[in-house]
């Protein structure tokens, strides 16, 4: 079982187990600013993120567009096709609930049927990011993954420097911390979720295209990548986005490190132990504060 | 007549809240609503933010009617509302809770200078203004929700019970802020269980009991009956 490993797997393992991680804090993201800003789980996150995949598949492998336009192209498209999913489908449902989630619920099997429709069931490929690696002191370096893990920190940031310095970014802080307090200051609630849903799924796209480069392009991509967000906001913390970033590089090298030393399997189930660990011990999370 | 309120119903459920209350605020006054626990005062107040909506009745504010609008387009009116609990953005720096307050001001040159006002008139804000707002004591949030509502350079400022859980000393203090901002030209409706607090400062003053209006009237009127004093205002 433990073979030998050199220096090089490991660092290898650890950059891959970042990048993992990058694609499930974009994920993560937008999850969590849904659920403080709206307190809602969008079910169908997940198929966002892959319809993010799926859309640069279609500009970049079927129509020829550069591979990074064609990212930014379906960030602002899903973005947008998050904008009027909170028009039509999630505002006139406020308030109930359940409603939310049977709604949201059936639009992830929608969306998967009509990516299956569209481009037919079995694993795809978008091109690579960066082929090749670099070489530093005898150590590879993939460099798609590099660019993956840059990508992520640098949308995480930005997202940060909006909600910190922009009069929007701040008046979406102070509805997740207190919405009736919001409200008071003239603040509109239905911007503050369209802004919510457009964002986290501009992130979620592309976090999908990275992943989708990355590791595999199929429809059903979009369940496993909302696991791996709902497993960021509980350990990471409801309602906080630094949480989140921290979690998911956390899980993602967890899972990498373990997967490396215990195989696969254990890659998978050791994070969910310590999700189950954190809702037990410390439901908060580590940042948490709702 | 800045504001008025017109025979309003309110019912959270089943259970009657207001049963057809009326008051009004006059411009550059400072009115106050009294009552007990569970009379109904901090509904009232919602009901004309626009945070609950009436069952019947009309509010009426600058000749315009503004019930079953929702909240925000209310405020854009030109109401500020100091909620019961005062409703802080608690992991936000007292300098952001406050810009927050400035967000339908028209531009960064109106939010520069609010703040630059506020923190005139609230040094100790100042001095914490990059601290997390609930690490601040219960007066100096108080100032902090108060000043925040002043930020959008309201024309009536709603204030639920101030008062609440504050020293004597910032009592006193609220008290002197209050006749402030009247003095600035902004119109105030008091919600108060202090009585005492609430007297010295409205002109105006209503008493509130299970939903309805039982005593309205001038202050020093209200004040000058012995009956009145002990039935209604415990003093």
């Amino acid at each position: 079982m433990l073979t030998a490993i050199s220096w090089q797997d490991i660092v290898q393992c650890i950059i891959n187990g970042l990048c993992m991680g990058g694609t499930y804090i974009l994920i993560g993201l937008g999850l969590t600013l849904i659920l403080s800003i709206m307190s809602i789980l969008q079910f169908a996150h997940g198929e966002v993120y892959m319809l993010g995949a799926f859309t640069v598949y279609f500009l970049c492998v079927l129509n020829g567009v550069p591979l990074y336009l064609a990212v930014f192209i379906s960030m602002l498209t899903t973005a947008g096709i998050g904008l009027i999913l909170e028009r039509v489908l999630l505002r006139p449902l406020k308030g109930v609930f359940m409603s939310y989630v049977c709604a949201t619920m059936g639009l992830s099997l929608i969306l998967q049927t009509a990516v299956v429709l569209a481009f037919y069931k079995g694993t795809k490929q978008l091109p690579s990011l960066w082929p090749g690696s670099f070489e530093v002191g005898g150590m590879f370096f993939s460099k798609e993954r590099i660019v993956a893990i840059i990508i992520a920190l640098f949308l995480s940031l930005a997202l940060y420097l909006f909600l910190k310095r922009t009069k929007y970014g701040l008046a979406m802080t102070a509805s997740a911390e207190n919405r009736e307090g919001s409200l008071m200051q003239g603040i509109n609630p239905n911007v503050m979720s369209a802004l919510a849903v457009a964002i986290g799924s501009g992130l979620a796209a592309v976090g999908g295209a990275l992943g989708g480069s990355i590791f595999n392009l199929d429809p059903y991509m979009g369940g496993l990548a909302f696991m791996k967000g709902i497993t960021l906001i509980v350990i990471g913390g409801l309602g906080s986005l630094m949480g989140t970033v921290a979690a998911g590089l956390v899980l993602g090298i967890c899972e990498s490190v373990f997967a490396l030393f215990f195989g696969s399997q254990m890659g998978i189930i050791i994070p969910l132990v310590i999700v189950i660990a954190f809702l037990i011990f410390r439901p908060k999370g580590l940042f948490g504060h709702d | 007549m800045l504001l008025e309120v017109n025979n309003l119903w309110v019912s959270y459920g089943g259970a009657e809240v207001l049963r057809g209350i009326s008051c009004e605020v006059e411009e550059g006054t400072i009115v106050t609503l009294l009552g007990s626990n569970g009379a109904g005062k901090t509904t009232t107040l919602r009901a004309i933010s626009g945070l609950k909506a009436p069952d019947s009745g009309e509010v009426w504010f600058e000749g315009k009617r503004i019930d079953g609008n929702p909240p925000q387009n209310i405020i854009k009116q030109g109401i500020g509302h100091v909620l019961e609990g005062r409703a802080l953005f608690p992991y936000m720096t007292v300098l952001e809770n406050l810009i927050v307050g400035g967000f339908l001001q028209k531009d960064r040159e109106h939010v520069a200078k609010n703040l630059k006002d506020i923190f005139n008139h609230f040094p100790i804000l100042k001095e914490r203004q990059q601290q997390p707002a609930r690490t601040l004591s219960g007066g100096e949030q108080q100032m902090l929700t108060i000043a925040r509502a002043l930020m959008g350079n309201p024309k009536l400022l709603l204030l639920d019970e101030p008062s609440l859980g504050l020293s004597p000393m910032m009592v006193r203090e609220i008290g002197k802020i209050v006749q402030e901002i009247h003095q600035r030209g902004v119109s105030v409706l008091l919600v108060e269980q202090n009585a005492r607090l609430a007297l010295g400062l409205a002109k105006q003053c209503y008493v509130l009991e299970t939903g309805k209006i039982a005593l309205c009237g001038a202050t020093k009127d209200l004040l000058n009956s012995d009956e009145v004093r002990k039935a209604y205002l415990g003093l």
